[in-house]
């Protein structure tokens, strides 16, 4: 068996060899103790492009939606946007100008949105702009948090998105929106129950 | 695309780039000195060294349990509903390529970039069976569409100019002369978007492999690699048995110094981690996924006292970045997938020293390379060790290995070396040039130095005022 | 103090007065210096080209050449790099005790001697610096030229491409010629306006010099003994 020729192979290149220890988890020092990550996933996701907006609760962020899609006339959801925010009717991804997603995670320590299959993946890419609702709570400090939070649960794929998609590949010169989104918007709605922080 | 020379014409290869296409200096110089800056910029905001050793670390710990984080892989993604395939050459791989699309009618295919499907040829391969591939990668688009191989590992239309690229677009795409960059990349975001909606099947490759998760991982800036995983019915990924580490949590590390060390950027703007194929309760996502773990050589240097130490490689294109000598002609030069230094330490050990000689030759041994790599690759002293092993076979010219024989005897007899050294000053040079093979070679492209009138022990044994 | 000098192979057929420059500096700077004339190549030539048997055998009657020497001094940052860096692991029973005794010419003045100001024989020289390879990444030597060069009076240049290779890489130059041009030409093409060039590294010169010439016009390439040694006269 094709499976067996390789192991073997392997098994006879590492024999007598060491048997290093794995070094343990990644530590990354990038985000400094006692910061807040809502803060510093903010700062990093714009410092790559990314647009973010802050909102007090659900209905500010449905004022916000409200006022966002009046330019745009085809909008797509993703399956666990909740109803309250579905304000119009949506339609296919592949017909949409916006997409809207509810993220499952954010990370503050890359300015990374995580987005699940189970939302729905054409949603995240296909429309050219693309909002992501993200509830200040689910932003972990650090990718490492945010992994081991999900190991258990994992779905079919997770895509992390942080920024809009670009490509230097024609004459090394910095174009956007090549195939992904060329516009990506974080809406942090904030799920802390005390107004005071 | 394939390769129009091969490793061993490294010289000629190089020299002709050179002469020909010095345009190809211009835009190879300009973009890796660019990137670098971007990598050092990037690293100097964190404790590189820190991230560097842990890297290395788990590198290393995954390649000497090798057999053991396979196996724990493969049986993860078939629990996650993945068919896993094995390939121990590129035939295999082609073969397992041809049975998927036989299995599920594939008639076009799009692709992300993967350095083993070029490594693979599989673009030929879907080619001879009457399937259409399409590369999505803006970059790998270009040179698809140029009928060129990859020059870089992350930029691989880097040796093409804005200009060169206007040319192309406007020939096959109807774009104008003037068009800026913009407007080209729509033009190709149109003509893409079509093929990712009606493709019977995404090709990618994968960056890492968690064991423990059974989670491929793939970074990229542009989307076409998430768009080319979610939209088909059938994904199939190619994996380098070297990719797979041992938890899900060690692909935070490796993302974030993977981006850091290829491009600057903090990690890739889009990582797709992928565990299978669309679950029950999910609106879309391929229905198969099917990874296809190559080894096609893999094993061959795993096997190498010293090389295997190239496996830990993650393909982030440091390394050519920061190389003087890869610098001067882009990738085309090496006559095979990885160019570069890394390229050069990773041909003789997968392809065999006689398909991978002179490549670790094609270096000054200035150790940037060794600085810039993020796993901690001792890549001068892998050169080193190729070159001594081809030595140990045999494999230099009769006149090297006299030539060194030689030289040794005099450095071990002073009194033979002084005598031999004091002819310098009465050989006649510009004659001995056209006989000499080091000195013609010395002297088709300077001129020859003059020795000193006086040689240095002559001018102590006379004393130093 | 005695430091014992390794010319190095082409410290004593094409740069010997630089050579000698380094004898008077070192003697200038209260430093007996003695030249063992056994001595011949270091081996890095065979090394570098896979010839490990040539290259230990090099290596050991380098080692027994140098067997009571205090201190190795060479006017070249490969070369020393050589026995530094290379030594320990080719021969590994002599190999360290010659590896920490050995330095370059700069190093040895500023790290060993502690001194930076040699004279002020270099005022109002623009000066540019080409870092040796081996010397910058392998003995980590940088700042030590540059503080010579300094406090002798000269203006170091600020040179975009002063760490990089110049495409000499010893018989890398032969091997693959077009490629080591190119790399020589970067160099060359991005030299700012600049009296002299200089480096501790002879092939590196030699490399340097001799490509310009083939292009055309050039600044003079002085190697660092020459230069250090002007530079404490005045």
């Amino acid at each position: 068996m094709k499976r067996e020729e390789i192991l073997g192979r392997i098994r006879s290149a590492n024999s007598g060899r060491e048997n290093p220890e794995h070094p343990g988890p990644f530590v990354s020092g990038l985000v400094p103790e006692g910061a807040d990550p809502v803060e510093v996933f903010c700062e990093r996701f714009e410092a790559v492009g990314g647009e973010t907006v802050r909102v007090a609760d659900r209905a500010s962020a449905r004022e916000w939606l409200e006022r966002f899609m009046a330019d745009f006339d085809s909008v797509s959801f993703g399956v666990h946007v909740p109803a309250d925010l579905k304000i119009v009717s949506g339609g296919a991804p592949s017909a949409a100008k916006v997409g809207v997603s509810w993220a499952s995670a954010a990370i503050a320590e890359t300015g990374s949105i995580a987005l699940s299959s189970r939302d729905g993946r054409r949603v995240q890419l296909l429309p050219p702009t693309h909002v992501v609702l993200v509830e200040s709570d689910s932003i972990a400090p650090t990718l490492v948090d945010a992994m081991s939070r999900w190991r258990d649960d994992l779905p079919a794929a997770i895509g992390l998105h942080s920024g809009p998609s670009k490509s230097a590949d024609i004459g090394q010169v910095m174009v956007q929106g090549v195939h992904g989104p060329g516009r990506l918007i974080a809406v942090v709605i904030d799920g802390r129950s005390s107004p005071a922080r | 695309m394939s390769f129009e020379t091969r490793p061993p014409d490294y010289r000629a290869a190089s020299a002709s780039i050179l002469a020909r296409t010095p345009e190809v200096r211009e835009s190879v110089g300009s973009a890796t000195r660019s990137f670098e800056q971007r990598r050092w910029d990037a690293l100097s905001d964190v404790d590189s060294e820190r991230w560097r050793d842990w890297a290395r670390d788990v590198k290393t710990h995954a390649l000497l349990h090798l057999d053991r984080y396979l196996e724990q892989a493969a049986d993860r993604l078939e629990a996650n509903g993945v068919h896993v395939h094995w390939a121990p050459d590129r035939s295999a791989a082609t073969a397992v390529l041809d049975e998927i699309v036989q299995r599920h009618g594939v008639e076009s295919v799009v692709k992300g970039k993967s350095m083993l499907s070029e490594e693979l040829e599989v673009n030929e391969h879907l080619i001879s069976r009457g399937v259409e591939p399409i590369e999505t990668d803006l970059g790998e688009y270009i040179i698809q569409l140029l009928g060129e191989p990859p020059s870089h590992i992350v930029g691989p239309a880097i040796h093409r100019s804005l200009d060169d690229c206007r040319r192309l677009f406007h020939e096959k795409l109807g774009t104008p002369m003037d068009a800026d960059p913009d407007a080209l990349a729509a033009a190709a975001r149109r003509a893409l978007r079509t093929r990712f909606l009606l493709a019977d099947m995404g090709i990618s490759g994968g960056n890492f492999v968690a064991a423990d998760t059974g989670t491929v991982a793939l970074i990229e800036n542009e989307g076409n690699i998430r768009l080319s995983t979610s939209v088909p019915p059938v994904h199939v990924a190619f994996v380098g048995i070297e990719k797979v580490v041992p938890r899900f949590e060690d692909l935070a590390g490796l993302l974030q110094l993977t981006a850091r060390s290829a491009t600057g950027q903090p990690i890739g703007l889009f990582v797709s981690l992928i565990q299978g194929p669309r679950r029950e309760d999910e609106v879309d996502g391929p229905e198969h996924v099917h990874v296809v773990f190559v080894d096609n050589g893999r094993t061959r240097l795993l096997a190498d006292e010293r090389g295997w130490e190239a496996l830990r490689c993650v393909r982030c294109g440091a390394c050519l970045n920061s190389c003087p000598v890869y610098r001067q002609t882009g990738g085309h030069a090496y006559g095979w997938t990885y160019s570069g230094p890394i390229g050069a330490i990773l041909a003789p050990g997968m392809l065999g020293l006689e398909g991978g000689m002179p490549l670790p030759h094609a270096s000054s041994l200035c150790g940037a390379c060794v600085e810039a790599c993020p796993v901690r690759i001792p890549i001068p002293e892998l050169l080193l060790h190729w070159r001594a092993k081809a030595v140990d076979e045999g494999m230099e010219p009769l006149s090297e290995r006299f030539g060194s024989s030689f030289f040794a005897n005099l450095a071990e007899r002073p009194g033979a070396y002084r005598a031999a050294a004091a002819g310098l000053r009465i050989a006649p040079w510009k004659a001995a040039s056209r006989a000499l093979p080091v000195l013609g070679d010395w002297a088709s492209q300077r001129t020859l130095p003059t020795p000193s009138p006086k040689s240095f022990r002559t001018l102590w044994r006379e004393g130093i005022e | 103090m005695r430091v014992s000098l390794f010319v190095t192979c082409l410290g004593d057929q094409f740069f010997a007065d630089a050579a000698a420059d380094a004898v008077r500096l070192l003697r200038h700077l209260g430093v007996s210096v003695d030249f063992p004339e056994a001595q011949t190549c270091c081996g890095q030539p065979a090394h570098n080209s896979g010839h490990r048997r040539d290259a230990e055998r090099m290596v050991r009657h380098t080692c027994r050449v140098f067997d009571s020497a205090e201190y190795v001094v060479a006017p070249s940052g490969s070369c020393a790099s050589m026995l530094r860096t290379h030594y320990p692991e080719l021969a590994p029973d002599v190999g360290g005790g010659i590896a920490e005794r050995t330095y370059e010419l700069g190093q040895f003045i500023v790290d060993v001697l502690g001194v930076t100001k040699l004279g002020n024989g270099l005022a109002g020289r623009r000066v540019g610096v080409h870092h040796g390879c081996h010397a910058l990444r392998e003995l980590g030597v940088e700042a030590q030229p540059e503080a010579l060069l300094r406090g002798a009076g000269a203006e170091v240049v600020s040179w975009a491409a002063a760490k990089e290779c110049c495409g000499f890489g010893g018989l890398f130059s032969t091997k693959m010629p077009e490629v080591s041009a190119a790399m020589a030409d970067h160099k060359l093409e991005t030299l700012p306006d600049v009296d002299v060039v200089t480096s501790a590294d002879g092939g590196c010169l030699m490399q340097l010099s001799g490509r310009a010439d083939r292009r055309g016009s050039s600044p003079p390439f002085i190697h660092l003994a020459t230069m250090l040694w002007e530079g404490a006269r005045g």
